[in-house]
């Protein structure tokens, strides 16, 4: 009981103004990014799919169910990879300039072939 | 473990420190000795004799940081110290540990200080190069440029693909409004409670925006008295828990949640086209602003500095943004606040109960989020469901808590990456504290 009394005499304190402005605030807070959340669920997913509906419309054609798909990153990343390997991968085109790289290298007497071969007397 | 341990251990020892050398409602002293002599001194300096060199001795013994000295001095510096120490040993945000642990050490160095004189050092000194720097918090300059920065910076595909995480970043704000009750009951005024309570947004530059509005040692209060000047101690507060955050919150995410909840895994982002990232900060900007007009500084520049970055077509403009420009107010913002934690206006029970608050704010804004993630996973079905920690990550403290989250995510399964889905509450809590901000505001400005 005496507990109770003492909390009472704490929030006390704490006058009507203090929490007014805990409750509305908290409430607005949510409110902007509940507003946020809705607009970017439900709104934009509706434009852009009246957006594909109409570009379907003006190509005379009905809207294909690939169009709908909503692919996740991962999908794109594992298509984008494979498709960077298979290109990278391609040989069907070939320069066909065959060249012979000269290699110079500094002259040393280590690599000297008149060092190098036996120097017979004759 | 180890850390947390060394962390508290440090910080116990400094605030027993504290308790034990402040006393309370009691400034730290200042020097008054050599007041007299140096206006004595100062009027005939042409007169003194070549003999009197001692007496010159004397003088600069008297100026030197060794004879001003006060354990207020002592102990500001050992913070800063420990701040230094935690940025290179632990790397907690060294960005900003480093700059406001050295400004702590600058701001304390002790020289002579008396109401007559002004010496031009100090940064509460006016016409000092500090005072100059410190224009920029006391007005509120700094944080709306880190915001532009931070809106450069930051990718908002997360959130776009999974709206719904949105509202754990409002969630986690509970500890800005429970830490404003608490901060009405231990006796503060209401302007001085609602800058403190900004502190459980978890977000630096807000709670310098917040305080240098509400609690800036200017203001009058209904009474005809002055509200406190606690920018210095707020930002610090605010900084220090952003800095421990890997520290404080996986006690916390442990504590409420099971090892099976914390195996859960979120159902992959989708790919968010450019139009929806180009909206997004137009329609935010629109709908935040309509919303709560007096976060205008804060998410006008946080929006702006997203569209430089998703139109396109202002690359370089992006690039300065989140690269030099906030570089250079991050440097000049930590410095500054570091330097205005001076022994004889920071280290004051106010201060210690500051640094209280905000360590409660914070847990509680880390546990509302959490706890919301729970109570949103009683309506949410099959792959629908939030691993909770996620909800953790609503505290403000971009990118540090979508971090930790990560981390402990990785030591429940090796294999299951939270990182991406807990950025979207993440950069919504960002959102949340600044519209908090502009409300606290538009209440008690």
């Amino acid at each position: 009981m005496s507990t109770l009394l003492s909390l009472s005499g704490i929030f006390g304190s704490i006058d009507k103004q203090a929490a007014v402005i805990v409750l509305i605030g908290y409430m607005i807070v949510f409110l902007a990014l509940v507003i946020l959340y809705l607009v970017f669920r439900y709104l934009m997913p509706w434009l852009f799919k009246i957006k594909l509906y109409r570009r379907a419309a003006k190509e005379g054609r009905a809207l294909d169910d690939s169009e709908k798909q909503v692919l996740t990153g991962e999908v794109n990343a594992a298509i984008a990879t494979a498709l960077y390997l298979y290109y990278d991968e391609i040989h069907d085109y070939e320069s066909n300039i065959i060249t012979i790289r000269k290699v110079s290298r500094s002259y040393s007497p280590w690599n000297s072939k008149l060092y190098n071969m036996r120097n017979l007397e004759r | 473990m180890k850390r947390f341990i060394t962390v508290i251990t440090i910080l116990a020892i400094l605030s027993f420190a504290w308790t034990a050398f402040v006393k309370p409602g009691k400034e730290a002293p200042r020097q008054k000795t050599a007041r007299t002599e140096f206006v004595h001194s100062a009027k005939t300096v042409e007169t003194q004799e070549p003999g009197g060199a001692l007496k010159g001795l004397k003088k600069f013994w008297e100026f030197s940081g060794f004879r001003n000295v006060s354990k207020g001095h002592l102990i500001m510096i050992t913070i800063g110290l420990f701040f230094i120490f935690l940025a290179i040993r632990y790397e907690y945000e060294p960005l900003l540990l480093i700059p406001i642990g050295t400004g702590i050490i600058i701001g304390n160095i002790p020289f002579y200080q008396d109401g007559d004189i002004n010496l031009q050092l100090g940064i509460y000194q006016s016409g000092s190069v500090l005072n100059y720097l410190y224009f920029g918090v006391l007005k509120g300059v700094y944080p709306p440029l880190i915001f532009l920065g931070l809106g450069a910076m930051t990718d908002f595909s997360s959130l776009l693909s999974n709206p719904r995480l949105m509202i754990l970043g409002a969630a986690a704000q509970i500890g800005i409004f429970l830490t404003f009750l608490g901060a009405l009951i231990l006796g503060f005024a209401p302007p001085e409670a609602g800058a403190i309570g900004i502190i459980g947004g978890a977000d630096g530059p807000t709670a310098i925006f917040l305080s240098s509005r509400l609690a800036n040692g200017v203001n009058m209060l209904a009474d005809g008295t002055t509200v406190k000047n606690l920018i210095g101690p707020i930002a610090i507060a605010a900084y220090s828990y952003m800095a421990l955050v890997p520290v404080m919150q996986p006690p916390i995410i442990k504590l409420l949640t099971s090892k099976r909840e914390r195996k859960m895994r979120m159902k992959p982002p989708r790919a968010v086209s450019k139009l929806e990232k180009i909206l997004f900060p137009i329609i935010g900007l629109l709908l935040t602003a309509f919303i709560s007009p007096s976060s205008l500084p804060l998410l006008g520049m946080l929006f702006f500095g997203n569209i430089l970055k998703e139109s396109g077509v202002t690359k370089r403009l992006a690039e300065t943004a989140r690269t030099s420009m906030v570089d250079i107010v991050t440097i000049l913002l930590g410095l500054t606040v570091g330097a205005s934690t001076q022994a004889d206006v920071f280290l004051t029970p106010d201060s210690l109960l500051i640094f209280l608050l905000g360590a409660i704010s914070f847990m509680v804004a880390t546990a509302g989020g959490l706890l919301f993630a729970k109570f949103m996973n009683v309506f949410l079905k099959g792959d629908n469901k939030i691993n909770p920690m996620v909800g953790a990550a609503g505290v403000s403290a971009v990118p540090d808590s979508a971090r930790v989250v990560q981390t402990e995510g990785l030591k429940a399964d090796p294999t299951n990456h939270l990182l991406m889905h807990a950025m979207t509450p993440n950069v919504s809590g960002v959102i949340g504290s600044a519209v908090a901000a502009g409300i606290l505001l538009s209440f008690l400005g």
